[in-house]
């Protein structure tokens, strides 16, 4: 909810501040590809998937350049190894693997003679009571009908630290935006939060419409990965807001960017009315 | 005296003619027995007189010397003026052996000018004088005839020695000279230049009243005298002087004149861009200036977001902003003092001003509250730019508010002689809402009473009592729930002001200030089903005192020095909690400690040196060095400064910060006075800076320092300023070429940094022209590098959206920016009652699109690629307003 509040003022300010918007051809640096790992494992069978990808130039295209020939593997704190097979360029993935509540998990990378590792442990899920919609009192999607978002209602476990974060789809469309929460000022309680996100590039398919299927998936994830995701959406978003860019705080050790989380997911769909 | 040319030559005269009349009046009883008939050469000095004259003024004894003689005078404005007295007791004797005995102790002389007798002032009887016994003190307060207003910064010159002096805050002058008889030249900005003679066989109380110069700025031929000029023989530098008639013609944005706009014109201070009311001094942050209302801080300086200041300009007399070498008076921040008085309320007449501008109206009442002794002033202003909103045709925009009021308040009272009271207040909100959903609400109230006291003639105390609070509330209505968020930061403030003119080579500053402040960092009150549980951070308490003691010698006729010492105690007081943290910030204890008890107090000496080299009488050499000490920080992430960013005392953990500044510079006045260049370098070592961590939480209730990161910073430049101060056309040409960077451990793998602030070359001219008696015509043009940024330097794909990756801070840079500001003003009508005029104002007159940020997204239409937007605030605003007075 703190999210909430947040958004709402920039939208305050940025509203105060409405200005014209133009493209403009800026000569931007290049660098040497950087790796980028993402690496998660989930308690549901074939969640176990890591992403391994280079950086690219800000002129070239958006494709995902996805890295060939690494080795991968997932060890849990038992000692046991599970490796990871390629299933398209740059995605590993192994169909079997879970896991389990309150287990360490070890994610080990290794591609063209550098080595990436990360550890993360399994959060217990936190179940998804109910969602619902709620209408928008501030904005309205951009052909003037009512902007609705997900309201998610979980009861936060008194007394541990909990950080989650909520994946939305509208009609099997995943929603671009991190939806993050933490339970600094809500710990224990009855928790109803509203799920905003800024439709940037104004695409319909991205607002809740009448009829459409809208699911939420909430995952109870590590402090390292809230961490990771916080930074990456405030401050490597390029959205100009943050005086200080930079890279996100990564869980990652060995130089590369991405995250590794091992979390579970419970889910919840709706139909729009 | 209109040139010294007559006076020279009359003294030429008088010297000639001296030797024969005295060897002539030795014969004259001898002549006008033996020689009846030379009867008809008697000149007028020979014609006897019987007249007696006690003590009074010399131009009524001139007349009762006319009445009783039939002899005439003539004489200037000087013999006019004189407070010299004279006494005469004559029975029959020739005027010339009266006159002479009468002048004798007195700087003037006398000849015979056809049939009637010039009396001149002689400055040379003066010198001879100059050696009698004693030294006295001519102390009093200046103010402005037409209003009463005190005048800041008078400077009082004696014309026959190089002496003088220059009035203080409150008008108050003191200057210790010889005994004997004196001329003192009195100027000010914006006031007729008056000399006056004063003679000193004891201390003198003299009040000066000087008049307004706006009837001669009407004049065709504008000749403003050497007035406001840079002071070559003070010590002081870096130093900018703003009267609020140098701002009346500066375009400015939507027309509202403005001293913050104003002075991001001078070198060495910059814009920290569109949309952002704070300012850089010599590359420092803007939360290290020192702003500074009727001596109230004044802890959030804008209004709209900046596009406003919080300084009425209707109520303000005038500013000073020193960007190095403070005073040893001023402390607390590291990169300047912004130093700005308000009105006192004209004391003459009562009067109306006002403004009605297209987004704003102002109106201003002043008048006596006893004729001559007393005043009161207020003076306030709101804007309507929502009127506007409702004609837009976007939904929030539709239903928002954005306004802000602010209100100016004074009154003075003069006890006696010796004792004058003011009471000042200021009390400014903004409101910014949107359709009742979100609204915010911040502004400062600033409260001052002050007491001066004369306690002799060279020694004048300030005693202030000062209430300064900044806070904002926050509002936002979602669903069935309901946010508030309250913060705030409130002084209570205490501070002794001495000034000592210790004799004619010392004048000697010293004093205590004490301030004790509450930080209220954020309290949250929740209602509805969102979980969140209403809390509030715990308060910070923290006192802040101070002692320091400062002294201006005059060395010599050319050389000055100024030497202080500021001490400053911080102490940070319970109740609460205080951490410690480890390297990634994660808190490994706490220690809680009671109300009132001390958490840790941080001493700081803080000297303070500057030494003037008068070169020549129309050039100067400076050099200085000083020190400040910081405890009050503001913690910002967001690119424009937001009224909701933090305000943080130091703590365990954070330091105070420190400045040691380093300055040099060469001053040269030109042609008469009418150009001033300066030029001013300065190198500046900066400790214990702070900035947010990569990845900062800004919205925790975890302890700030868990997010904060620490180190270093340097700064140095070069500022150039050329002036042209008179004729119809005025203006100057201000250049800067500085660097600024930091070193914050864990940022920047540990290296130096630009600052966000860092500009390379900035450069302001301003021009106004006054074109006759109805048009003044004004331009004024910036450019300067953009603001150092950190662009990526690549991309890649996090959960199949496109994230950026960044290498080295702030290494690129914004566009330049550059705008061309024209303005007009047409006087409509001006009678002795009412005047009134029309301000025309283009703000980027070529439209260029200045970027107010840049972002980075997928292209809308081609989502595979991604792009670069610029956003742009302000092209071609026009505005005008009109002024009314009577």
């Amino acid at each position: 909810m703190k999210n909430t509040i947040k958004y709402i003022t920039i939208i305050l300010f940025a509203t105060a501040l409405s200005s014209c918007e133009k493209a403009i051809d800026l000569k931007l640096k290049d660098t040497t590809p950087q790796y980028v790992v993402e690496g998660v494992l989930t308690d549901e069978a074939g969640g176990c998937k890591v992403l391994l990808s280079q950086t690219k130039n800000f002129t070239d295209n958006n494709d995902f350049n996805g890295i060939a020939g690494a080795t991968i593997t997932i060890a849990d704190d038992n000692n046991n190894v599970y490796p990871l097979t390629a299933t398209s360029t740059g995605v590993y993935q192994n169909s079997t693997l879970k896991g389990a509540v309150g287990h360490t998990y070890s994610l080990n990378v290794s591609v063209n003679g550098k080595t990436f590792t990360s550890s993360c442990i399994m959060h217990p899920a936190v179940p998804l009571d109910s969602i619902y919609l709620v209408k928008d009192e501030l904005v309205n999607n951009k052909d003037g009908t009512p902007r609705k978002y997900v309201t998610v209602q979980y009861h936060d476990p008194a007394s541990t630290k909990n950080y989650y974060r909520f994946v939305q789809y509208v009609n099997g469309r995943k929603e671009e935006s991190i939806m993050l929460e933490d339970d600094e000022f809500t710990d224990g309680q009855e928790v109803n939060n509203n799920l905003r996100f800024n439709n940037s590039n104004d695409n319909p398919a991205r607002d809740i419409r009448p009829g459409n299927q809208v699911t939420i998936e909430m995952m109870s994830i590590d402090q390292a990965v809230y961490k990771y995701f916080y930074s990456l959406s405030n401050s490597a978003n390029g959205d100009g807001n943050n005086a200080a860019p930079a890279n996100p705080l990564t869980n990652i050790k060995g130089g590369s960017l991405g995250y590794f989380s091992v979390h579970t997911v419970v889910r919840k769909t709706l139909t729009a009315p | 005296m209109k040139t010294n040319r007559p006076a020279w030559v009359s003294m030429l005269i008088c010297e000639i003619t001296r030797t024969p009349l005295r060897t002539a009046l030795g014969i004259m009883m001898l002549l006008l027995i033996t020689a009846q008939s030379h009867a008809q050469t008697q000149g007028p000095l020979d014609k006897p007189v019987t007249v007696t004259i006690n003590n009074e003024p010399l131009k009524q004894a001139l007349d009762k010397i006319t009445a009783a003689s039939g002899i005439k005078f003539t004489y200037n404005e000087t013999v006019a003026k004189s407070t010299v007295k004279i006494s005469i007791n004559a029975k029959n004797q020739p005027l010339g052996d009266v006159l002479r005995k009468a002048l004798a102790p007195h700087p003037f002389s006398f000849t015979v000018l056809d049939n009637e007798v010039l009396i001149k002032y002689d400055a040379g009887k003066v010198k001879k004088q100059a050696a009698a016994d004693g030294k006295y003190t001519v102390s009093g307060t200046i103010k402005s005839k037409q209003t009463g207003e005190t005048i800041i910064g008078a400077s009082i010159r004696v014309t026959d020695a190089n002496a003088g002096t220059s009035s203080n805050e409150y008008g108050f002058y003191s200057l210790t000279l010889p005994a004997g008889d004196h001329e003192l030249s009195i100027s000010a900005m914006g006031q007729k230049n008056i000399t006056m003679p004063v003679s000193l066989s004891g201390n003198l109380k003299l009040d000066i009243s000087l008049e307004d110069n706006s009837q001669l700025l009407q004049e065709v031929t504008i000749k403003a005298a050497p007035a406001g000029a840079r002071d070559l023989a003070s010590p002081q530098m870096g130093v900018e002087h703003l009267s609020i008639q140098e701002t009346k013609n500066i375009p400015v944005l939507l027309g509202e004149r403005d001293v913050i706009k104003t002075i991001q014109l001078l070198p060495g201070i910059k814009s920290a861009g569109e949309g952002s009311g704070g300012f850089f001094v010599r590359g420092g942050a803007t939360d290290q200036n020192l702003i500074l209302l009727d001596e109230a801080p004044v802890y959030n300086a804008s209004h709209l977001l900046g596009f406003f200041s919080t300084f009425n300009s209707d109520a303000i007399k005038n500013m000073n902003i020193y960007k190095g070498d403070m005073p040893a008076q001023y402390g607390g921040r590291l990169s300047s003092v912004l130093d700005v008085k308000m009105n006192d309320g004209n004391n003459q007449k009562f009067g109306v001003s006002g403004g009605i501008g297209l987004i704003a109206a102002r109106i201003n009442a002043e008048g006596p509250i006893q004729k001559g002794k007393s005043s009161f002033l207020i003076s306030a202003r709101r804007t309507y730019a929502d009127a506007f909103l409702a004609l837009s045709k976007d939904s929030i925009a539709k239903k928002s508010q954005l306004y802000f009021y602010d209100l100016n308040v004074k009154a003075n009272y003069v006890l006696g002689d010796k004792d004058r009271l003011f009471v000042s207040g200021y009390f400014g909100k903004d409101v910014l809402k949107a359709a009742d959903i979100a609204g915010i609400n911040w502004g400062n109230t600033t409260a001052t009473l002050r007491w001066n006291h004369i306690f002799n003639s060279q020694l004048f105390s300030n005693t202030s009592l000062i209430y300064s609070n900044y806070d904002y509330k926050l509002n936002i209505k979602q669903d069935v729930n309901e946010f508030n968020i309250y913060s705030q930061i409130r002084d209570f403030n205490f501070k002794e002001d001495m000034q000592w003119y210790a004799g004619d080579k010392n004048t000697i500053s010293f004093g205590v200030n004490s301030i004790y402040h509450t930080i209220k960092p954020g309290e949250i009150s929740a209602t509805g089903n969102s979980g969140i549980i209403s809390q509030s951070l715990q308060n910070r308490y923290a006192l802040e005192n101070a002692a320091y003691v400062t002294n201006t010698w005059k060395a010599t006729d050319r050389f000055t020095l100024t030497y202080g010492l500021r001490l400053s105690a911080f102490t940070i007081l319970g109740s609460g909690d205080y951490y410690d943290i480890d390297a990634d910030g994660n808190i490994i204890g706490s220690k809680h400690y009671t109300s009132g008890q001390e958490v840790k107090t941080y001493v700081n000496l803080e000297p303070r040196v500057a030494a003037a080299f008068q070169l020549n009488d129309v050039s100067s050499l400076k050099a200085s060095y000083a020190r400040n000490a910081q405890n009050l920080h503001l913690i910002s992430n967001s690119n424009s400064g937001s009224p909701t960013d933090k305000w943080v005392a130091s703590t365990n953990l954070i330091k105070p910060e420190i400045a040691d500044q380093f300055s040099v510079g060469y001053y040269k006045d030109f042609s008469e006075h009418n150009y001033e260049f300066t030029v001013e370098s300065y190198y500046k070592r900066l400790q214990n800076q702070i900035d947010y961590r990569n990845g900062a939480n800004v919205f925790t209730n975890q302890p700030i320092e868990t997010q904060l990161l620490y180190g270093k910073g340097r700064a140095y430049g070069a500022e150039f300023l050329l002036k042209k101060k008179t004729g119809r056309l005025s203006g100057w040409i201000s250049y800067t070429l500085s660097k600024s960077e930091r070193m914050i451990d864990g940022i920047n793998n540990n290296q130096w940094y630009n600052a966000r602030q860092d500009r390379t070359h900035d450069i302001a001219i301003v021009a106004m022209y006054k074109a006759s008696d109805k048009w003044t015509f004004s331009a004024n043009f910036v450019y300067y590098t953009g603001d150092a940024v950190t662009f990526p330097s690549g991309k890649y794909q996090v959960d199949g959206v496109t994230y950026y990756y960044y290498t080295n801070r702030n290494a690129d840079r914004m566009p330049a920016y550059h705008r061309l500001d024209l303005g007009a003003t047409k006087q409509l009508k001006k009678t002795a009652k009412f005047q009134s005029d029309l301000t025309f104002s283009l703000y980027n007159a070529y439209g260029n699109p200045n970027a107010y940020r840049i972002f980075f997204r997928d292209n809308k239409t081609d989502a595979s690629r991604t792009e670069a937007v610029r956003t742009t605030l302000f092209t071609f605003v026009p505005s005008v307003t009109y002024n009314f007075k009577f």
